[in-house]
């Protein structure tokens, strides 16, 4: 345990150390001045500044949950071909910030034989997004690590070879919470759960506050009651939309369902203000079941709307792009996926999705 | 350690497997082998097994520490106790392997050895703490000159693109804008009390690297308002290279304002600055050279009334040390939201409530129709003013 | 599930302390937890606690923290309306202290 002299001495609020000392020279000398960037292959770009100086980097995945061992790892191949110099993506990648050209085929070569893929870069998918699912999270429906796992297992040549029509963005959330930008993502898979919390009615009025767990549903779904002459609350079990919201206010409220908990697939998000600018994903599949440690449903599924999607989208088309071209009823088609009535929005603003034109595609 | 033959099966297959990366830790550390027994239970029973979470924390802090209990933590000791420690992170991600290793040490000491680089928001996290260590992590950290993140209804740990470090799109600097924002707020971020969470990301253009505009609650996008650069001679290049300009470049113009015949002509008003044709040829064309950023606010996932898109509230601003502008106006909101903000609502969802209009008059932002994609289509409309009649008092 | 163990009586705590049955409370058992908190109950730390538990009366919630300073400082002048002066006498912080010590339940949310 710290000492208390130790306890006094600590300095709080210091902030994150300024970034400056972890900036390779090259990057300090040149920063503000770039002047272009090529892509050299997949994986590996060359950023030119007025100088003409170059630096040149190399995007390599990782699982996110790491242990310090593959740290370790990326810090002695850091040392050994790019001066101790390396950061990461918004997507969990590894980048290494080369100074010499001829370092980066041996670098590459490293990582691959030690099961590390090279890639990300332009037209690929990159690393996916995700949460913490059962491996840290209270509120899961499913797991993230395994669903990223499994998919990009199937899909890693797409991560290595830029052969799609433009950057697909996949996103994993294990809930409706959605700590990752799940919902403007070109694939986004959202764990979900599908049936009403259960009430612990002895714990209830004990470790929640009543009134914040009615205010905590969007639909008023939840009243306050009595139950045995104690207070509590009951759920109109019509109006429940299994959001979970109020069980992350009040922890008696317990609404997974290892039977029912799954996964939904949904298409056609968006970030970059490019082109069209940016959208929310669209409900593709209602529904998946959970079905670990492979979940081979959704693999094929998410493989099905890539490769529909890599054979008929044209070049610089994100998802969203392509959908908008040929529509949704083609989308449906094409995929192979049934449309359903829970394609159809119910929620707030359901009517702006109806369409309101004749016009439209056979 | 425990059998685990439904976790071994994600260790085949190509893509880098943190079932290995689990085990690693495992075969040194009690806490990750815990963290293992308990994850192939919840692939068995295909659910999780963490309790609600709670709130441990360091002194002096009211938030970068979120507890974890187990509810299996007889069966997995290690298990019992796995809290979160939220660092706050580089700007722009950077390290170096002295820095990372120097963290690697106190974590191994301390913790499981396991960690997220990074967590969504973008925290280094270090995954699985035991509560009697909490203290001791922190002072080790300290001493090597880091700091924890946010958590909980305060600024959490801001974060931001790679920027003018190594982006030639940056249209203002976006690392250092993201270190003086966090050291300017480091008590609303480390001693949380607004209503909810509030999240800052910056983007260097409009490409938005980060995902400011789906994920913050106050996004600082960058843009310019002049005219795109031209070097016509490598724009001449690109077409030689057998680009096809029609196709790829000129049709994919959202407002159809660039044109080729031979060397490119940009009709610059009508451009909305998307960055299309500048990501398909950045040797031949760049952002202007008045550069600064748009403002926008609002972003949030689904919970509770449906999730946002970050709406425009300054259009245009120049961000310069000591960005005092920026700073005024994000005083001037927590004043409004500290007024109207409601328990567990967004910024995004007390703007909509109040009204777009309202917000701006209250936070003194010019109203301008850049805010909106069109004025309302409806005729409900509050107004504030009216005549008098003549002769009245006053 | 723990227990803490306080004038010969054990009472059912849950793994951060805060008591399962808010009926247990009482002030003499305030001060002994304030003690595993390495907080020593002072005059000022009970107008707090004792703002929180009125609060809680008279609402079923514990306050947001920005309406416990706004109270504060209307009770008890602006010097004791800030979280620096909560922080002062809650090193961890009102919420997860002074809401233990009352014995209200946990504050929960989003992480």
């Amino acid at each position: 345990m710290a000492t208390l002299e130790e306890l006094k001495a600590r300095k709080t609020d210091i902030g994150p150390p300024p970034v400056e000392k972890f900036l390779h020279s090259i990057i300090k000398e040149n920063y503000g001045k770039w002047r272009y960037h090529e892509i050299l292959k997949s994986g590996v770009l060359a950023h030119t500044a007025e100088s003409g100086a170059v630096i040149y980097t190399v995007r390599a995945a990782s699982p996110r949950l790491i242990s310090t061992d593959f740290i370790r790892y990326i810090c002695d191949l850091a040392e050994k071909y790019c001066d101790g110099y390396l950061r990461f993506t918004s997507r969990n990648n590894v980048e290494f910030l080369l100074a010499n050209k001829d370092n980066i085929e041996p670098l590459i070569g490293e990582l691959e034989n030690n099961g590390i893929p090279v890639g990300g870069t332009g037209r690929s998918i990159s690393n996916i997004v995700h949460t913490q699912g059962w491996v840290h999270c209270h509120s899961a429906a499913t797991d993230a690590s395994g669903l990223v796992k499994v998919v990009m297992d199937e899909l890693i040549d797409h991560f290595k070879n830029e052969d799609l029509p433009a950057k697909l963005r996949i996103a994993v959330a294990c809930c409706l919470n959605m700590c990752g930008a799940v919902h403007c993502s070109d694939i986004a898979i959202l764990g979900l759960h599908r049936t009403v919390p259960k009430i612990d009615n002895e714990r209830l009025p004990k470790i929640c506050e009543i009134p914040s767990t009615v205010a905590s549903c969007p639909n008023a779904a939840i009243r306050p009651t009595f139950i045995d002459g104690k207070k509590s609350v009951k759920i109109d079990e019509d109006r429940c939309m299994y959001c979970g919201n109020c069980y992350t206010v009040c922890p008696a409220m317990p609404i997974a369902d290892p039977l029912n908990d799954g996964v939904s697939i949904w298409v056609g998000g968006k970030v970059a203000n490019t082109r069209q600018g940016p959208s929310f994903t669209k409900l593709a599949i209602p529904f998946l079941p959970n079905n670990p440690p492979r979940w081979p449903e959704v693999t094929s599924a998410i493989k099905n709307i890539v490769e529909v999607y890599a054979r008929n989208g044209k070049k610089y088309e994100r998802m969203a792009e392509w959908i908008d071209r040929i529509g949704w009823t083609k989308f449906f088609s094409l995929t192979g996926i049934q449309f359903t009535k829970y394609h159809i929005d119910d929620f707030k603003h359901a009517g702006l999705s109806y369409r309101r034109t004749t016009q439209m595609r056979s | 350690m425990s059998e685990t033959p439904l976790l071994d099966e994600l260790e085949k297959g190509q893509w880098p497997s943190f079932v290995s990366e689990i085990k690693k830790s495992a075969k040194k550390n009690k806490k990750a082998e815990g963290l293992l027994g308990q994850l192939e239970l919840s692939y068995k029973e295909k659910k999780t097994h963490w309790k609600h979470g709670g709130i441990v924390g360091v002194r002096g802090y009211g938030g970068g520490v979120i507890g974890r209990f187990s509810d299996v933590g007889e069966e997995f000791p290690g298990a019992a106790h796995f809290h979160t420690i939220r660092v706050n992170q580089t700007a722009g991600f950077f390290y170096t392997a002295e820095a990372l290793r120097k963290i690697c040490d106190i974590w191994d000491r301390h913790g499981s050895g396991l960690t997220n680089l990074h967590g969504s928001t973008g925290d280094l996290v270090l995954l699985g703490a035991d509560t009697d260590s909490l203290e001791d992590i922190f002072c080790e950290l300290s001493k090597e000159g880091w700091d924890l993140g946010g958590s909980g209804g305060g600024v959490r740990t801001p974060s931001c693109c790679v920027g003018p470090a190594r982006c030639e799109f940056s249209c203002y600097d976006t690392l250092a804008l993201n270190q003086d924002i966090t050291m300017t707020y480091q008590d609303e971020l480390h001693r949380p009390s607004f209503a909810y969470k509030w999240k800052f990301k910056f983007s260097g253009c409009p490409n938005d690297c980060v995902a400011a505009i789906a994920r913050s609650d106050f996004a600082v996008i960058g843009t310019w308002r002049d005219d795109i650069q031209i070097d016509q001679d490598a724009a001449a290049e690109y077409v030689q290279n057998g680009l096809d300009i029609q196709t790829d470049l000129l049709a994919k113009c959202p407002t159809r304002c660039i044109e080729w015949d031979g060397s490119l002509r940009i009709n610059n008003p009508d451009c909305t600055k998307c960055m299309h044709c500048i990501n398909v040829m950045p040797k031949a064309l760049r952002p202007g050279k008045d550069k600064g950023a748009c403002i926008l606010m609002g972003a949030k996932a689904p919970i509770v009334q449906g999730a946002l898109l970050a709406s425009v509230i300054v259009p245009f601003i120049r961000l310069q040390p000591p960005y005092d502008e920026i700073k005024g106006i994000i005083k001037k909101i927590w004043e409004f939201w500290d007024e109207n903000g409601v328990a567990r609502e967004r910024i995004g969802e007390c703007i909509q409530r109040v009204g777009l209009g309202n917000f701006l008059e209250a936070i003194g932002v010019e109203i301008s129709p850049q805010v909106v994609t069109q004025p309302r289509d409806n005729p409900y409309i509050f107004y504030e003013e009216y005549y008098e009649e003549e002769g009245g008092e006053g | 599930m723990p227990n803490f163990e306080f004038g010969g009586k054990s009472y059912d705590v849950d793994e951060e302390g805060y008591l399962q049955n808010p009926e247990d409370w009482n002030k003499e058992m305030a001060e002994e937890i304030a003690k595993t908190e390495g907080v020593e109950m002072t005059e000022k730390h009970w107008e707090v606690v004792n703002f929180l538990k009125d609060y809680y009366k008279e609402y079923q919630i514990a306050p947001m923290i920005k309406i416990l300073i706004k109270e504060m400082a209307k009770m008890f002048g602006p010097e004791k309306g800030n979280n620096k002066y909560l922080y002062e006498l809650y090193p961890s912080g009102p919420a997860k202290q002074a809401c233990k010590i009352a014995g209200l339940p946990k504050p929960t949310g989003c992480v």
